[in-house]
């Protein structure tokens, strides 16, 4: 099955070898899949009026004249830099080592639990943003703000810094980060992960700690991998409202944790939605978890458009939606269903967002291995928010720019959380003063 | 359920189509229509029928989704159906003759309107195959196509309200083998293509088990399992759920 990814990938250099006869046919037949796919798969029919049987017919000579892989790949990735859009690429294998692979593990055939840490990469360090209740890195006393420098065998500052090398300029930056530290947590069920600690008090701290099942329940959608699935209300404060939910998978869970959210807080100043950390999942959840929020009829979050296919991200009002001010908070782990949602309804102005800019990575895209070995991604759909832009590549851009320090966490603040709910408060106060 | 029922979406086969025939050849739309009847059960047989259940699968291959279906419609005008697929739950749709609904946890509740509302209501009919002269203000035959090596009448079906339906019989038995239509929803046009096949005998009537859909690069794979024509259906079926009489009393104020 191809990979469903979010980024793009393209164009990493590797050192040059010369072409055998059986490598330079595979990259023929690499050459011919990946100009059928664009022509059969790209959402634009007319491929942005671009003549693409002139740029195979431009390209394919000098790809058969190729002295290496690396010229090879380039002229590839020559051919897709035509259509001037993101998510399309073709790269070397191999580059997903540093990024999100069971590869870039220390126990290659392992699952998802983990210790039960959530963590970003602020200026270039590993930070703890929260430790699950119950679950071995609260038992042994893991605190918000603490640095993990080293996970297993590997130290994290080599591995920051590549990918910060390659994703410099890209909004893919923070999530593939905090993706890259996530993963070398994650192994199986029971087994033990030894990791290098800076404490509170500046102190290292190693602690050998166990992989517990993750939090949620495994929710089974078509061909995807089984996920850990879970959703939470509470009231953040008294009078706010606090929806909080791992993926835009499990409807009917995420909708009864909404409805109930929604119901129970009738008289609440304000709701805050936390999107932060949360990947998408299915689409359509955007549109539905939002009518949860909006008593307008015919409010669109976007508009996504496929090969013949033109679809409006439409919200259907629930009957009793909640009508106060709606918060919602992002950062750079915020990607695809999470920035439609985002995007969208901070486009039509029924929420203000805090947080950090978000992944910019709303398109669906596939990943193939080529007959050569190389990857190639590519994108099979667009997505325009309903403001016009699109959030490939920019992401949503928070109305309240804040990203926690350290130091903040150590002190078990929640600095995003708290400037949503001084909003609320704001506005209760400039409505009671009308 | 009749042989050309639809269920949500569908479509965009890619058969070859032949040239038009010239028009003097070909037979009435109400012809090409009334020989469907005739061909599947005819009039007899359909009008003994005042109710049915069916039940069956859907299935989105590329995606690797597959659900349980279950359906009833009941004289004169009413209809409901539910897809459960693990991982998305409950689709339902409903029709009353009056109002047409869709609810899903994705999506949750609504009420359709304008051009989806007719459609909905069209499909809504009962035995639609059988009632066509009272849906349709004019049917007419455009020409002959070949599907798959087989010639078709194709025939435009304008309705009373909503958007005009395209369908291809088979020239040599009547059977339907394509549909196309193009839904109006507040998602968007939403262009469908359903292929008809596996006929079989359902009571008195002859029935496609199998409805291939597409819209846009999408596959629809929706199998019949089981027709049963006078089932006692609870008449609570037909009834809304809370969430849609909700939007309704709403929309009332």
């Amino acid at each position: 099955m191809p990979v469903l990814v979010l980024g793009v990938l393209g164009a990493i250099a590797v050192p040059a070898q010369r072409l055998k006869p059986a490598e330079r046919s595979a990259n023929v037949e690499s050459f011919e899949h990946v100009w059928a796919t664009v022509r059969d798969k790209y959402w634009d029919p007319k491929l942005n009026g671009l003549d693409w049987q002139s740029v195979r017919d431009e390209l394919r000579p000098r790809l058969d004249a190729a002295k290496d892989m690396e010229e090879s790949r380039r002229i590839l990735n020559e051919m897709l830099s035509r259509l001037k859009q993101s998510h399309f690429g073709v790269f070397p294998g191999d580059i997903y080592h540093d990024l999100d692979s069971r590869e870039s593990r220390d126990e290659p055939d392992s699952d998802e639990a983990s210790p039960g840490i959530d963590l970003r990469v602020t200026d270039g360090h590993a930070i703890v943003t929260e430790v699950q209740p119950g679950s071995p890195a609260a038992a042994r006393s893991v605190k918000p703000g603490w640095e993990i420098v080293r996970i297993g065998k590997t130290d994290l500052a080599p591995v920051i810094s590549r990918i910060t090398k390659q994703f410099h300029d890209s909004t893919l930056l923070d999530l593939r980060l905090a993706r890259a530290a996530l993963n070398r947590l994650q192994g199986s069920a029971g087994s033990t992960v030894q990791i290098e600690f800076v404490d509170s008090a500046d102190k290292k701290v190693m602690l050998d700690l166990d992989r517990a099942p993750p939090r949620g329940k495994l929710v089974r959608f078509g061909n995807l991998p089984p996920q850990h699935v879970w959703s939470e209300w509470r009231k953040a404060r008294p009078g706010v409202g606090y929806l909080g939910f791992n993926m835009f998978m499990d409807p009917e869970a995420l909708s009864a944790t909404t409805a109930e959210a929604v119901q129970g807080c009738t008289d609440c100043r304000g709701f805050v939605v936390d999107v932060r950390g949360n990947p998408g999942g299915i689409g359509a959840l955007a549109m539905g978890l939002a009518g949860w929020f909006v008593e307008r009829q015919g409010m669109q979050l976007g508009t996504e458009y496929l090969r013949g296919l033109t679809i409006n991200f439409v919200v259907f009002p629930r009957p009793e939606p909640f009508r106060g001010p709606l918060a919602v908070l992002v950062d750079g782990s915020s990607a695809s269903t999470a920035e439609i949602f985002a995007g969208g309804l901070k486009d039509a102005k029924r929420a203000r967002i805090f947080g950090s800019r978000t992944a910019g990575a709303a398109l669906p895209s596939v990943i193939e291995r080529l007959p050569n070995g190389d990857g190639f991604q590519y994108a099979i759909a667009n997505y325009v928010s309903q403001g016009g832009k699109p959030l490939e590549g920019i992401g949503v851009i928070p109305d309240e720019e804040v990203r926690p320090s350290r130091r903040q966490l150590l002190e078990g603040k929640d600095p995003a959380l708290d400037a949503a709910i001084d909003w609320i408060a704001k506005q209760h106060r400039t409505q009671e003063s009308k | 359920m009749k042989a050309t029922r639809k269920f949500g979406i569908g479509l965009m086969l890619t058969m070859a189509a032949g040239a038009l025939a010239p028009a003097d050849d070909l037979p009435k739309g109400e012809t090409v229509l009334d020989k469907f009847v005739e061909v599947t059960g005819g009039k007899a047989a359909y009008s003994k029928i005042h109710s049915e259940a069916t039940t069956g699968t859907m299935e989105f291959k590329a995606m690797g989704l597959k659900g349980k279906l279950t359906a009833y419609a009941a004289e004169p005008d009413k209809r409901y159906s539910e897809i459960v697929i693990d991982g998305v739950g409950k689709i339902q749709e409903g029709s009353n003759g009056e109002i047409a609904w869709g609810m899903s946890a994705v999506q949750g509740p609504r009420i359709k309107e304008g051009d989806e509302k007719a459609e909905t209501l069209l499909q809504g009919k009962f035995n639609p195959d059988f009632t066509w002269r009272d849906l349709f203000k004019s049917v007419e035959t455009l020409g002959v196509e070949t599907l798959d090596g087989k010639e078709c009448y194709k025939v435009l079906l304008t309705p009373k309200a909503g958007a005009p339906i395209t369908k291809w019989y088979d020239k040599q038995n009547g059977l339907l083998l394509k549909m196309s239509l193009t839904s109006k929803t507040p998602m968007g046009d939403i262009q469908s293509d359903s292929a008809f096949s596996d006929y079989r005998k359902e009571g008195e009537l002859t029935v496609a088990h199998k409805i291939v859909s597409h819209v846009s690069t999408m596959e629809l794979v929706m199998t019949v399992e089981t027709v049963q024509y006078n089932a006692e259906i609870p008449k609570d079926k037909f009834d809304a759920p809370a969430e849609v009489k909700a939007l309704l009393k709403k929309a009332e104020k």
